[in-house]
């Protein structure tokens, strides 16, 4: 997917129907990562808000000229959804949470209008080993670091590396078929 | 790394989830500005996270957007204001009032002038008028004189200076002796001195007997020196006199300061 760099130029100049058409391009990929953190739906929504105000309100410090648009913006939806989850509201009242990733996810969505066609990739994400669930869990959804990624698995950040690479590799011939 | 062992190390899909180090991401966008296929590879495996990331999502409600829409307008109103330090529309107004007080005051002056230019100018009317009127009164009273000269009821005489008296005086009269009006006209007269007043007297003379018919003063005067004289007292005349007296007239002429004497042929 070539990055629509004019849309984001013209974002910055402050152009709402540029901003309205990234919105519909990348809303919601950003929907389901902050969801798969904050695990509630009204809860994702009020941090879906947050995020497209701040991609808005800070599309100047944005250079197309560095590092990928779509990154960009994965790291601010990670980062206020993550910060949502340590708010004290948002711990009273998901005490009782079990851990769930992106694969739990998509093998209880009953979603059917989106552009995705979650039920066929649900069928190739039953071949990913567990411990590639967790790295890609945790890599691109969580957006840990490796190393930070290591620790929480409690494996050597080679041992990482390595499956990583093996786990990507997986992924990609997963979601480009 | 080669191109092929970038693409093998699994580091490109962490550069697009954004988990390498800065050094690594460093590494990554070398790679991408020098090799097409690094920036395809790049394309793709963006393509393939958003797709991923899409399946996790639950349905995403139309309200987000329109209640992004509202708070971005809100916050851009607010700091369009806080940014603009001059308020215009402040100024504006107060520039509005000062120049409609200023507008005020000189329009008041103005008023006061035009009061003042039209309280000058009813003044000078009012003196025109005036003087029109004073014209055409005299005019009337020309127009009179020239009627009682021109008329062919009047006759005029020319009363000659006493020798002894004026010799240089003259008087005219103009007399009507059917309507028994006569007009002096004293031009010919010096001009009588404080405290004396010309007096006009009818003679008969046989016997010789003065009646006075009046004074030469103000009452009398028509105009330039010309005065109008009532002759109904007196049954006839045969000569007039005018005679300088003392203030208010005599009984009697007095003969020693008889100005002018002339007959009136019958």
């Amino acid at each position: 997917m070539k990055q629509p760099d004019e849309l984001i130029l013209s974002m910055q100049d402050g152009n709402e129907k540029a901003f309205s058409k990234l919105y519909s391009m990348y809303s919601e990929a950003l929907f389901g990562i902050i969801y798969s953190i904050v695990l509630d739906e009204a809860v994702a929504e009020e941090v879906m808000q947050d995020v497209f105000i701040k991609i808005w309100n800070n599309s100047k410090s944005y250079n197309v000229k560095k590092g990928r648009f779509f990154t960009w913006i994965l790291n601010i939806a990670r980062n206020t959804a993550i910060d949502k989850t340590r708010s004290k509201a948002y711990k009273n009242s998901k005490k009782n949470l079990s851990t769930t990733n992106f694969v739990d996810i998509i093998a209880t969505s009953d979603n059917l209008n989106k552009k995705t066609n979650a039920i066929g990739i649900k069928k190739y994400l039953d071949a990913l080993k567990p411990a590639c669930i967790k790295i890609i869990d945790f890599l691109i959804f969580k957006g840990y670091t490796q190393k930070d990624a290591a620790k929480e698995m409690d494996i050597p950040l080679g041992t990482l590396k390595t499956r990583n690479r093996k786990c990507m590799q997986d992924l990609k011939t997963i979601v480009l078929g | 790394m080669n191109v092929q062992e970038l693409i093998e190390s699994g580091n490109l899909e962490l550069y697009v989830a954004g988990s390498l180090s800065i050094e690594e991401s460093r590494e990554v966008e070398e790679a991408i500005e020098k090799h097409p296929e690094i920036k395809q590879q790049v394309e793709m495996i963006e393509a393939g996270v958003i797709t991923l990331a899409e399946a996790v999502s639950p349905p995403l409600s139309a309200l987000i957007w329109s209640q992004i829409v509202d708070n971005i307008r809100k916050v851009r109103s607010i700091s369009d204001r806080k940014d603009s330090s001059t308020n215009w529309g402040a100024i504006t107004g107060w520039a509005a009032a000062v120049l409609a007080l200023a507008g005020i005051f000189w329009m008041l002056k103005e008023k006061n002038d035009l009061q003042d230019r039209v309280q000058y100018t009813t003044t000078q009317n009012t003196v025109l008028e005036e003087k029109v009127e004073k014209t055409e009164t005299e005019l009337a009273d020309a127009n009179e004189v020239l009627d009682v000269i021109r008329s062919k009821e009047y006759n005029s005489y020319t009363l000659p200076g006493n020798q002894a008296v004026a010799p240089q005086a003259f008087a005219k009269v103009y007399f009507n002796k059917k309507d028994k009006i006569a007009y002096i006209d004293a031009k010919g007269l010096p001009e009588a001195p404080r405290g004396k007043v010309y007096q006009v007297w009818s003679l008969t003379m046989q016997p010789l007997t003065p009646t006075s018919v009046g004074l030469l003063d103000a009452t009398a005067e028509t105009k330039n020196r010309l005065f109008r004289v009532d002759m109904s007292q007196v049954a006839s005349t045969e000569a007039f006199g005018i005679t300088l007296e003392p203030e208010g007239g005599s009984e009697t002429p007095t003969m020693d300061q008889l100005y002018t004497l002339g007959q009136v042929t019958p």
